[in-house]
């Protein structure tokens, strides 16, 4: 008998604690439920699975409707910053453009270019799309609603998962065998790897805080109040959250570091090649991959779904972890529809000199920080929130008449 | 460090003013025109009116035409069709008579009472043996609401903005088509027309009149109820 069938090679699910959420769900819900003869042989093991099966499955139906509405938000956004009103045509106001969208990608020829790598060419859109769906998986949405992995290393997770994207991206590049595509997946490999530098960095501030990598944790350390979200705790992770927030942006592939897909430059960058199905799953996994984004930086710094005052539901649970959500996303389109691209050194620089030397510092000061105060000390907070206003109001006064003059006029 | 620290400053401060600039226009109200669905381009301060002299769709009133097929010969792209047939000799469809131009858009055919060349001069005209046959569809409408039998009006020179005399019609129009898919827009047939009866709109309908089918674009200006002579005789005995 080979070892595999051996009692204990697989390790078994804890039903006595019931830790897992899946296993509470089919003890407390399921089984009283079922008719007695069944109920004793009820199999625990299988119907946690199961029921960690459909959950994921409701994920796997909702998310792409994400896009959906992200996409009609974004071109309406956009119009609104133009003076236009954006897609009126389709459904009324055009809500329904983007379905017809989706129906015209489903229809078109699914061309795979003949010179190319095939494989690879087939294989980029499902892995680019398969993790940016399982960031999902350790997102915390609500109080009641369950994390449908509850790591306790749910951040960690997420960082590496996103960064196998970039597999996917140089994939999807190298396969098309056009310089356009080629030149975007390279591109887009530096940016990408340069940014995870000061996301992580920016993170760990955070993960120093809460002295947890859990999402959960996170979440539930922030459960006072808008000044006890971890943006307000200490003046580093102030800082830390703009960090995060620009190198999500630039994580995403979207406007001002848009360079592995700038129209202008390189067609359309990494999936030029594309078209049809295939094409759209790109485009869905960059939109949900710019939902999840934001809904980390709600969950890391903005409170995840705890509300702005300690006992209220305002901007609390499911619908406040959506709103704050969607409001990092339109931050994200403001910042679209108001910079320009950047240069490659511009890019480069910006991480490298600017972003992860602040980063250190932010860990650094974070650290000072943890040994000078207790956790959760009251004290802590008010003068960090002293601090930063503080900061803001000098920024704004002192600095704004000092450092931002007018170029002297050169003597002709 | 101190262009460091003024570097990063700079960086915030422009993206901020960049940001505020956008976001003042979010909330600008949208100069969007949903074209096809809203005709009102005067309402719109930056859509401007169509001007005078617009080569819109050709428009013949065939009242006036005497089928001279000038404009056939000339059409670059063959867009005009003219069938026609002159009368026998000595038959005509109708005497000579005036049309009254009035000032606010509406005409009235009939014969003027008197001697047509002192019209001018006088304060008033007085128009006989109105025909509602020719005649615009407002002045057919308010002829017949008002139950005049003696189909005589009075207008003062001043409502009256030009006289034209058409002349006894010895033809007969069967078929005018003009094919607006294939016209270039040239106006070469307007210019050419004697009566001025072939023109080109520069309202609204002269330019909006496109559809998903080619041949709703071939336009038929004859009237075969004009040449219709035993039914008009039908129409005048019953009056």
């Amino acid at each position: 008998m080979p070892e595999i069938f051996s009692e204990g090679f697989f390790p078994k699910i804890n039903l006595q604690e019931g830790t897992n959420w899946a296993t509470d769900f089919v003890r407390d819900v399921i089984i009283p439920r079922l008719p007695e003869a069944v109920a004793g042989h009820f199999p625990m093991e299988l119907g946690t699975v199961l029921v960690m099966l459909a959950f994921a499955g409701i994920f796997v139906a909702v998310v792409p409707l994400l896009p959906l509405v992200l996409v009609l938000a974004e071109r309406k956004v956009a119009a609104r910053f133009q003076n236009r009103t954006g897609p009126m045509r389709v459904g009324p106001w055009g809500t329904l453009q983007t379905l017809a969208d989706g129906i015209k990608l489903i229809f078109k020829e699914d061309y795979i270019p003949p010179q190319g790598d095939k494989l690879l060419f087939l294989l980029a859109p499902y892995i680019i799309f398969a993790c940016s769906f399982a960031v999902f998986a350790a997102i915390p949405f609500g109080d009641g609603i369950p994390i449908p992995s509850d790591f306790n290393i749910g951040i960690f997770y997420i960082m590496a998962i996103s960064s196998v994207i970039v597999m996917g991206v140089i994939m999807a590049g190298w396969s098309s065998n056009s310089k356009w595509s080629l030149l975007g997946s390279l591109r887009s490999a530096a940016q990408i790897v340069s940014y995870e530098i000061p996301l992580g960095l920016s993170i760990l501030t955070v993960v120093m805080l809460v002295e947890s990598l859990g999402m959960r944790d996170i979440v539930n350390s922030q459960s006072g109040g808008i000044f006890t979200w971890l943006i307000f705790r200490t003046p580093f992770t102030f800082i830390a959250f703009f960090i995060f927030f620009i190198s999500s942006i630039a994580e995403v592939n979207r406007t001002p570091f848009d360079l592995p897909e700038a129209e202008s430059e390189i067609v359309a960058g990494f999936h030029t090649e594309y078209s049809g199905m295939r094409f759209a799953l790109f485009f869905i996994a960059e939109y949900a991959n710019m939902f999840a984004v934001s809904a980390i930086g709600v969950t890391l710094f903005l409170g995840g779904w705890q509300g702005v005052l300690p006992g209220y539901d305002f901007l609390g649970g499911f619908p406040g972890f959506v709103i704050k959500t969607l409001g990092l996303v339109f931050m994200m389109m403001w910042l679209r529809w108001t910079l320009p691209r950047l240069r490659v050194d511009q890019l480069m620089n910006l991480c490298w000199k600017y972003f992860i030397p602040i980063s250190f510092f932010n860990i650094l000061g974070t650290g000072i920080w943890g040994l000078i105060f207790e956790k959760d000390d009251v004290w802590s907070i008010g003068i960090s929130c002293a601090i930063i206003y503080v900061g803001l109001i000098g920024a704004y006064t002192v600095a704004g008449r000092n450092l931002v003059r007018k170029p002297e006029p050169q003597p002709s | 460090m101190d262009k460091y620290i003024r570097n990063i400053y700079k960086g915030v401060y422009t993206v901020l003013v960049g940001m505020r600039v956008t976001i003042r226009q979010f909330f600008e109200p949208n100069v969007t025109h949903q074209y096809p669905y809203q005709h009102d381009f005067e309402k719109k301060q930056n859509v401007r009116e169509i001007p005078k002299g617009y080569r819109g769709q050709l428009y013949n009133r065939i009242e006036d035409c005497i089928g001279c097929k000038k404009c056939e010969l000339i059409c670059p792209v063959d867009c005009i069709t003219i069938t026609g047939d002159k009368l026998p000799k000595g038959e005509q469809l109708w005497d000579s008579m005036n049309v009254v131009h009035l000032k606010d858009g509406r005409e009235v055919i009939g014969i003027i009472e008197g001697d047509d060349k002192k019209i001018m001069s006088e304060d008033s005209m007085t128009i006989t043996n109105i025909t509602t046959r020719l005649g615009s569809q407002e002045v057919i409408d308010r002829l017949e609401a008002s139950g005049d039998e003696s189909r005589t009006e009075t207008f003062s020179t001043e409502e009256v903005s030009r006289v034209v005399t058409r002349n006894p019609v010895v033809f007969y129009l069967d078929q005018f088509d003009i094919d607006m898919s294939l016209c270039m827009y040239c106006g070469l047939c307007t210019e050419v027309c004697p009566t001025q009866c072939l023109v080109m709109k520069d309202s609204l309908e002269g330019i909006e009149y496109s559809s998903f089918d080619r041949t709703d674009l071939i336009f038929n200006f004859d009237k075969q109820e004009m040449y219709d002579k035993d039914e008009a005789e039908n129409t005048e005995a019953a009056d």
